[in-house]
Order: C-alpha cells, then sequence, then structure tokens
C-alpha cells in the first residue's frame, strides 16, 4: 500500500467510527498512524502482524480495532448488546501481563458504555471465575498459550469460539522459536476450524525476520496478510562502566559484584533504574551486595525473578508504576510487560548476549515522548569490554537478530493430541489436516502421523497379551481418554516450559517465600542457610513438597544456583564482536578496548591477538591434562557443534577421549594425552568435507541428544512430575530422563521421541548450514598456532567455565580462580 | 555374575536384589508408553540365569516387583510355572506391596525384616539396624542400586552399577535395567565391582 492509500483508508475508518475517535479526542489522545491502518485493516476482515515497541499503544491497535469492529455491526444496540460471546482472544506470554492489559480494556469499555466484559484466565483463575466464564464466556478473555490448551481438555469447547472474530498475540516475537510458539500455531489452527473467517493479529517487537514471523503466524489461515509498522524512532544512549583498577579486574567470572559501588551514583541520579542481570541466583547476590552498600536504600530498591512469590512480584510492579523504588534488581522476568513510567535508567550486568535483547532491555527506559533510552553496560569480566564495544557498534548499524521458527517438534503435538483426545475427542484424518496447516508441522509425513497415533493408543511395540498400556482409546473412530486418572494428570501436565522440579518454600510459622529447585535443596541439610528473595533462610526441614525455613541472621548463606540454562550469544553479536577483536590496541580502538590494553598485551606476549580473518588455536599443558582452545567466536552453540566435529574427527586420527567446555569466544577440547594438531593437518580438521557425516556421527557420541531429551521427555508426557494428593502412587512412577533415554536408545531406539532429541540436535545446535558457513569462513581465514607457557587470557574464562561445570562450589571456584591467576603472573 | 545377581554355589542360591518386575507395565498402565522389550530382557537375564546355574532357591533383597499387580506379572507367573521346584524367598522391600494371597498363590515366601542363614542376614535396606545381635554377621541388601563413578585425568568420568562389598556387607546392584544409580564413593578397605559390558571389574 502506498502512504496515500493508508491515509484515505484512514480517513474512512475515522467516518465510519466516530464513536472511538470522539473517545480519543476527549482524551486527548492522537492516533498513531499504525494504530489507524490496523484498525482499517481489522475493519476489513484482514490478519496480519504490526511491529510495534512496547510502550506505544500497541494494544489499543488492536483492542480499538476489535471495538470498532463490533460497533459497526451492531450500529443501533452496540451499547446495549449483552453477552455476545468471546470476540477476542488475547494471548500472552506473560500472565504478570494480563491484569494491566485488561485493566487498560476495561477502563475503554466503561467510557464507551459498552455492555463488555473483560476476563482473564491463567494458573492464578479461581475455579468460582472458571465456572462463571464456562456458563458465559467474557467478550474479551486474557490467556496465556497454556491455559487456552487447558480450554482444549474441556467438554464443549467449541461452543465457546464459534463467536470469536479475532484472535491477537501479543509479544509474538519472545513465542516464536520456543515450544510455546509451537502450542500458539496449534491452538490457533484449532480456532480456526471452531469459528469462521477468523482473524488474526500478531504483535512484536522488531526482529529480523518479521515477514517469516507473520507467514508461521498465519500458516493456518492459508492467508498472507498485512505487516504494519510503527515508525518511532528512539534514541539509545549507551554507556559502559569501566573498572577502575582495569589490572585486578578478573579475567573470568560472572557476577561483576566488585563494580557495585559505581551503581550507586546511577541509582542516585536517575528516577527509577531497573538493574538486569542474566540469572536468578546472581541477582540474588546482587541485591544482597547493593543493599549492604548502600542501607539507606533498604525499602527503595527491590528484588523481582521468576522464582518470588507472586503477590511479591505483583507488589513491585505496583510501585514501579507509582514511582516508590529507586531501583529494581531483576532478571529476564520484567523484559516484556507494560511499561514502568518512572524508569528512566537501565542497567545491564554482563553480557546480554544478543543486540535484540540488549535493545529491547534498553527499550524499558524512557519511554515519554521525546526521552532517551539510557542503558549502563556493567562487564562482569574484563573480556566482556569487547562486547560492550561490540554492542555499541550493532546498535549503531542497526544489526538485529532473526528469531527462528521451530519445526516437528512432536512432543509438542503428542501433548496437544493428547489434549484434544482428553476434551471432545478427536477424528485423525480432520485433526492431521489441521496440524499440517501449521507452519512447524507443514512437512509432517504420513508415517511420522501413524508413529505418533501409535505412541498414544498402543504406547509402542509391547508383549500384546501381557500389555496394559492406556491412554487414548478409539471409539467410532474419536480417538479420546476415557481414564479419568490419565485425564487429570493430563491437564496436570500441560505446558511446555520444562524446569527442575521445583519445590515451594514457606516460613515454618507459614507464609510462602517462592519456589527453589529440587536439584539444589537436596544438597543442604537442615541447618544450612540460602538466600530467596534477598532473604537469608535457614532450612528446617522438607515435607510433602515443601520446603520449611525460619529466618537466619547467619552472615554466610548460599545463593541457590537455577538451572534454567545460559544463553548463547548470537551469530551477529559474533560477527561484531570478531570485528571488534581487530581493532585492539589500534590507536581508535574506542574507550572499551583502550581500557583493555594490559589484557591484550599479555595475551600478544603470549600468544597472539586474532584478527576478524584469522582462526588462534592454542595449546597449553598443564596438571589437568592438555588443552585444545580455538576461538572462532561463533558463540557457544555452534562452539557445542564444532567442539564436537573436532573432538570427533581427531579421535579419527587417534583414539582419545575429551572433556569439552566453551563459551561464547570459543571452545576447549582437554585431554590426558598429547592432541595432534599441527600445521600438517589442521586445514583438514576444519575443512567442510564430509560435513554431514561428521556431524551424524559426533551427535552420537556426545551428550547433547540427552541433554534435549531431557524437556522432550516431559513436554511428551513420559515423565510425571508428581501431583497433589495423589504423591504416593506417583512416587512408583518416577523415573529420570537421563534413564529413559538410556532405555529407549537400548530397547527402543526408534521412538518418535528419541528421533526428536536427535533431530532438535540437528538442526539447533547442529544447524549444517550455520557450521557450513563458519567452516568456510575459517577455510579462508588464516590459521594461527600457538603454544603459550600458561593460560592467556582468551582460555582463562574458557577453562575456568570447564571447572564451573564439574560443579564446584562458587566460593572454591572463586578460590580457584585466584590460585590460577597468581600462577599466570598477571 | 555380570548378570547382576550372586551365585552362592554351597547353598544353591542365587541372590539377587531390585528386579522391579513389572515396572514397564505400571508406567505403560498410566499412559507412559516405556518399551516393554526392556522387561523382557530382564526376565530372560532372570530365567537364562535360573537354567545355567540350577539353583534350588532364589533370595530377593527385596523390591522383586514393582508396585501393584499387572498383566506383565502374570507374564512372570507363567514362565515361573515352568520351574516349580524352584524356591523364591522374598525380604520385602519398599516396592512389595502386592497382596499377602498374591505372593502365596505365586509360591512366593515374603519374609518380612531380615533372613539369616548361617553367618549370612539378608535385608532390604542397608542402613536399617534390624537387631543389635548381628555385629559379626555379613549382611546382603540392596535398595540403593549403587553405582560407582571412575574418574580420570582431563576431567573424564564415567559411571556403571555395581556390587559394593566392605567388611559386613555387601550391597546389590539393581537387577532391573530401568534403575537409576545412585553413586558411592569407595572408602579404602571397601571394594567394589563394576558391570561393564557384561564384565565385572574390580574398581579399586
Amino acid at each position: 500500500m502506498t502512504d496515500a492509500d493508508n491515509q484515505t483508508k484512514a480517513m474512512h475508518a475515522k467516518t465510519q467510527n466516530n464513536i472511538v475517535y470522539e473517545w480519543l479526542t476527549a482524551q486527548q489522545i492522537t492516533p498513531f498512524t499504525f494504530q489507524e491502518q490496523a484498525w482499517q485493516a481489522i475493519l476489513n476482515g484482514e490478519s496480519g502482524l504490526i511491529n510495534a515497541p512496547t510502550g506505544c499503544g500497541k494494544t489499543y491497535s488492536v483492542f480499538l480495532g476489535a471495538l470498532m469492529q463490533f460497533i459497526d455491526q451492531h450500529p443501533t444496540n452496540w451499547q446495549s448488546k449483552k453477552n455476545n460471546g468471546l470476540q477476542l482472544l488475547w494471548l500472552t506470554p506473560l500472565r504478570a501481563l494480563a491484569k494491566d492489559i485488561g485493566r487498560a480494556m476495561e477502563e475503554v469499555i466503561e467510557q464507551l458504555g459498552l455492555q463488555w466484559k473483560v476476563a482473564i484466565r491463567n494458573g492464578d483463575t479461581s475455579t468460582a471465575d472458571r465456572a462463571k466464564q464456562k456458563k458465559q464466556m467474557p467478550e474479551v478473555l486474557i490467556i496465556t498459550p497454556e491455559s487456552l490448551h487447558l480450554l482444549l481438555t474441556q467438554k464443549g469447547y467449541p461452543s465457546y469460539f464459534t463467536q470469536l472474530k479475532i484472535v491477537a498475540v501479543d509479544e509474538w516475537h519472545e513465542l516464536m522459536g520456543s515450544k510455546r510458539g509451537v502450542q500458539t500455531e496449534l491452538a490457533i489452527s484449532r480456532l480456526n476450524g471452531c469459528s469462521q473467517n477468523l482473524q488474526v493479529w500478531g504483535i512484536s517487537a522488531t526482529i529480523g525476520n518479521l515477514e517469516e514471523a507473520k507467514k508461521v503466524l498465519l500458516s493456518p489461515l492459508k492467508k498472507e496478510g498485512l505487516t504494519i509498522k510503527a515508525v518511532i524512532d528512539k534514541p539509545i544512549d549507551i554507556h559502559t562502566i569501566i573498572p577502575e583498577e582495569m589490572e585486578t579486574y578478573p579475567w573470568a567470572g560472572h557476577l561483576g559484584i566488585k563494580l557495585a559501588h559505581r551503581l550507586l551514583p546511577i541509582i542516585e541520579q536517575s528516577k527509577t533504574t531497573l538493574i538486569f542481570i542474566n540469572t536468578r541466583g546472581m541477582s540474588e547476590t546482587w541485591y544482597q551486595t547493593l543493599l549492604s552498600l548502600a542501607p539507606e536504600l533498604a525499602g527503595a530498591i527491590a528484588l523481582h525473578h521468576g522464582s518470588i512469590e507472586q503477590a511479591l512480584r505483583l507488589w513491585v510492579e505496583d510501585a514501579l508504576h507509582t514511582q516508590k523504588l529507586k531501583a529494581v534488581v531483576c532478571t529476564a522476568s520484567l523484559d516484556l510487560g507494560v511499561d514502568f513510567r518512572p524508569v528512566d535508567t537501565v542497567i545491564q550486568v554482563g553480557s546480554p548476549k544478543g543486540i535484540a535483547r540488549f535493545m529491547q532491555r534498553a527499550g524499558r527506559s524512557g519511554h515519554r515522548p521525546g526521552e532517551i533510552s539510557k542503558i549502563y553496560f556493567l562487564p562482569t569480566h574484563s573480556l566482556e569490554l569487547v562486547e560492550a564495544a561490540a554492542l555499541k557498534k550493532a546498535v549503531l548499524e542497526g544489526t538485529v537478530e532473526n528469531k527462528d521458527p521451530l519445526l516437528l517438534c512432536f512432543d509438542v503435538l503428542l501433548q496437544y493430541l493428547c489434549t484434544l483426545a482428553t476434551g471432545e475427542g478427536f477424528s485423525p484424518k480432520h485433526i492431521y489436516e489441521e496440524v499440517q496447516s501449521t507452519h512447524c508441522f507443514n512437512d509432517l509425513q504420513p508415517d511420522e502421523w501413524h508413529a505418533l497415533l501409535q505412541h498414544i493408543t498402543t504406547g509402542g511395540t509391547a508383549l500384546q497379551a501381557y500389555d496394559d498400556f492406556k491412554k487414548v482409546e478409539i471409539i467410532d473412530g474419536i480417538y479420546k481418554i476415557n481414564n479419568r486418572r490419565i485425564a487429570m494428570r493430563h491437564r496436570m501436565h500441560i505446558g511446555t516450559i520444562v524446569s527442575d522440579a521445583m519445590l515451594k518454600v514457606k516460613f515454618l510459622s507459614g507464609g510462602y517465600v517462592g519456589v527453589i529447585e529440587e536439584y539444589f535443596i537436596s544438597k543442604l541439610s537442615p541447618g544450612d542457610v540460602f538466600t530467596l528473595a534477598g532473604r537469608n533462610l535457614e532450612l528446617v526441614t522438607i515435607k510433602d513438597m515443601h520446603v520449611l525455613v525460619k529466618k537466619s541472621s547467619a552472615k554466610k548463606s548460599l545463593i541457590p544456583a537455577w538451572m534454567g540454562g545460559r544463553m548463547s550469544l548470537t551469530a551477529n553479536l559474533g560477527a561484531v564482536l570478531r570485528k571488534t577483536f581487530s581493532d585492539a590496541l589500534t590507536p581508535n580502538a574506542g574507550i572499551e578496548l583502550t581500557h583493555l590494553k594490559e589484557l591484550f598485551l599479555i595475551q600478544q606476549t603470549l600468544s597472539h591477538i586474532p584478527k576478524h580473518d584469522e582462526l588462534l588455536i592454542e595449546q597449553i599443558e598443564d596438571k589437568d591434562g592438555f588443552h585444545l582452545l580455538v576461538y572462532p567466536f561463533e558463540g557457544r552453540q555452534v562452539h557445542e557443534a564444532l567442539s564436537a566435529i573436532l573432538a570427533y574427527r581427531i579421535g579419527q586420527i587417534q583414539p582419545m577421549s575429551f572433556s569439552i567446555s566453551m563459551n561464547d569466544y570459543g571452545f576447549e577440547l582437554l585431554s590426558d594425552s598429547p592432541i595432534p594438531v599441527d600445521d600438517s593437518n589442521v586445514r583438514e580438521l576444519f575443512s567442510d568435507h564430509l560435513l554431514l557425516q561428521h556431524i551424524q556421527q559426533s551427535i552420537n557420541n556426545t551428550e547433547m541428544a540427552k541433554r534435549k531429551f531431557r524437556d522432550i521427555a516431559v513436554i511428551g508426557g513420559l515423565i510425571f512430575q508428581g501431583m497433589p494428593g495423589e504423591k504416593v502412587k506417583a512416587r512408583h512412577l518416577q523415573s529420570s530422563a537421563a534413564l529413559l533415554f538410556k532405555v529407549f536408545e537400548e530397547f527402543d531406539p526408534n521412538n518418535i521421541l528419541l528421533r526428536q532429541a536427535y533431530q532438535e540436535v540437528l538442526e539447533q545446535q547442529m544447524d549444517e548450514v550455520r557450521l557450513r558457513l563458519a567452516l568456510q569462513r575459517i577455510a579462508d581465514s588464516q590459521i594461527i598456532l600457538q603454544f603459550p607457557k600458561q593460560l592467556t587470557p582468551l582460555s582463562f574464562p574458557i577453562v575456568v567455565d570447564g571447572l564451573n561445570r564439574n560443579n564446584l562450589s562458587s566460593e572454591r571456584l572463586e578460590d580457584r580462580i585466584k590460585k590460577m591467576q597468581q600462577q599466570l603472573g598477571a | 555374575m555380570p548378570e547382576r545377581c550372586i551365585y552362592w554355589e554351597e547353598a544353591k542360591a542365587i541372590i539377587l536384589s531390585d528386579a522391579h518386575f513389572g515396572k514397564t507395565g505400571h508406567f505403560r498402565k498410566s499412559g507412559i508408553a516405556v518399551p516393554q522389550d526392556l522387561y523382557k530382557e530382564d526376565l530372560q537375564r532372570f530365567f537364562s540365569v535360573i537354567t545355567s546355574c540350577k539353583p534350588t532357591q532364589v533370595l530377593v533383597v527385596g523390591d522383586f516387583f514393582h508396585s501393584t499387580a499387572n498383566e506383565e506379572l502374570n507374564l512372570f507367573l507363567k514362565w515361573k510355572n515352568d520351574i516349580p521346584n524352584l524356591t523364591i524367598r522374598l525380604i520385602k522391600g519398599n516396592h512389595d506391596i502386592l497382596g499377602v494371597d498374591w505372593y502365596n498363590q505365586a509360591n512366593i515366601e515374603l519374609i518380612h525384616g531380615q533372613l539369616q542363614i548361617g553367618p549370612f542376614s539378608f535385608q532390604h535396606d542397608p542402613a536399617e539396624q534390624l537387631s543389635a545381635t548381628v555385629t559379626d554377621d555379613f549382611i546382603f541388601s540392596g535398595h540403593l542400586h549403587p553405582g560407582i563413578q571412575i574418574k580420570g585425568l582431563g576431567k573424564q568420568s564415567l559411571r556403571f552399577p555395581c556390587f559394593y562389598i566392605t567388611e559386613h556387607q555387601c550391597i546389590l546392584p539393581a537387577f532391573s535395567k530401568f534403575s537409576g544409580l545412585a553413586i558411592l564413593k569407595p572408602k579404602k578397605q571397601d571394594a567394589a565391582f563394576a558391570i561393564v559390558n557384561d564384565q565385572l571389574i574390580h574398581i579399586t
């Protein structure tokens, strides 16, 4: 569409919808162009994707459109018409967002005098409210993907959606690329089957592949749809916090706590500051440290992460709105959601791992029109200063990553089929078509579909007469779960977010603190003190899936480690990083690199600083064994694949075993005997010859598939995490993913979920295209082999990370780092 | 024996622990599609040991069956009927929750707590103190599913199920392959025999 077209259409919308426009004028709101475009498109019955950052009226762009459509269709009685059935389904990834969105919608409805009702449905919705919704669906339902699937387990669910006009998928960029995104795709395919002329609108922040994002979302509708972009340019102001004493700043680590005092003046000068920390465990430490540095901040600083009790989190969010807090230490838990107007400064501690995430976090500050987003970057170890420089470069160049949609997630599909079987039951022919209409399962083959149906009906091959397998039964061609206990268990386990078994933490005297991983608590004994939600707690006992604690005044405490994965650097940031490294020790290297001069000099003396067209390989021998370090700067994920292939290829020269460790800069192969890599074979070791074959073989020899299987087994319904009221019986059903993986490998190697684990490794970790690109880049590079006498600044974080993997406690790890650093004579 | 059990020649007895028969069936009954071939392999191993060693009795130190009755146990009974002269004595473990009638019908002698044969006692949980007078006895037990971790240079490590033997007791590995491992760290005076690819290897 041309701009002129847009304008005439927007004008058209205006005349049709004076009511909403009058209201907007009364509120002194001038609509943005993209909003008016969206309204017109909705009135025209179209679907599409709206690209707009948070905090510029993206909710209105779809919601007001839905209202206009309703008023348009009921010109005489729109104000009195009640109980219209579900009109707008608002899908949001975060429960926390629902309340604010709902409140905003209700205000508009009330002021316009409509009879619409808005309701929220998620894990927190009470049974009474659920029953009410069952009797009469509200006009607007705000829901998470999990709760939507749960709704599909109800008898008669199709009748809820017969009047449904619009499905809005908020924060689609967050959902796509995850299994929750697949869940969303499947749900849309079903809703599209339940209602006529369904319109689907995605709302997404900027990602590299917006057009693909739209295609994925609208795939079940078989429509192309419109892309509507909000042109809102907001400058980002990036500052790097440079350690004063560069020489003593650690070469590795991920806490950065030494620089905590530098945050105080920033907090002081700002209205409200969000401090983003990469993991929940570290956020606890940061919160404690800031409080002990500036006790006067008590009450004005808060902690927010996913394992804190919800009431407390909501309190923090409210306090942010009302400017009661000076600063909040948070994790990705505050990445999304409504805007906290008072926030004018953001601090990022440690690498954000991606350009898009960094920009999104920066965008959480300075929301009022004309304001600038201000973000400070605090490096947690010396080399992260290079990343700071790279981020600045990337933001300047406007590079943003893609989000790649997932394909053929059999675990999610299995769960979905059981969901449908629990509710109405399904007819395979009909659902096969719907499932195939999604982007994720476009390529689903009949034999795979058959294997899936077998899996839920007969449980694969079995000892015929001596089998009790029971799940989905086929009655008159309809696949259905009739066993009530199996149905109930399935309902309890709908979802694709897999975490370690979580235990609730409660005070002896009552009062809920939050949740903690079973793995962490199992290592403690009564009397031990740990930190959660910023409080020091003494473990008293564990009872019925509850951890009972009392307050402790102990000075020392353990910080829980949540197993939530560490993210990998994206390819885009990796590329910028390589270029940035090239600039080291050049005169106009920028403030970050200049401060790293000392470190680079050590690296230069001991070994070499890789230029962007060079690949550095270091071989170091010490008491741990023989280290081979390679620095492709491709991100942790690619390194995992590359290192596995390299290990496989070296193993072909001479049988040997390796322990592999990696970070975003490079990877390490550690062995107990010398590693035969020299300039005679190094080119061949990094060639892309026979790549696919070697990928296959190296997958089988690593634990990557086993790790993937952990999530798949839970989503696919092989592992139950226990449920209330059934503890003893459920105990006989417990097994670990690792054990199941072993069992399937040995006894049922063709199992469809096992195959998926290998497939996921192949596609996500071992992405052949990306690997080939990386290897071709290496082929064009000069390979520099070095034999340093001791660990170099570049190798140090990788080798230390390897230690970390072996479960050394954090304190001993620090001692270890100190000792190694002394050995280095830094 | 690498078949995850002990043959006691003088007494013509097979000692085993934690067979968890019927576990795959129990999972499958609840809609978890665990391959049943695993159970078949466990059963076959059990009966092939019986056929080759020709014991007169089998001493099970607990957790012979995984949970309540199911079809898989009927398969066990069918096989067992072919060797009518075999005595099976089961020291009750925490998983053995079938009704007394069931054991009677299956002709399995159920023993609560501890069984005493000469200088040897048999019990399920090695940690349980069952009587004060047994200090000199040598105890056979199970329950833990003991395993051992072997670490090498270059941060390598491997894990195997094992027989764990101290001065006063022997903890048997789980007979069933559908079982996890509890990694034990051997003390100096103790011995562990790892089951590695159908071989027993003494780990020192």
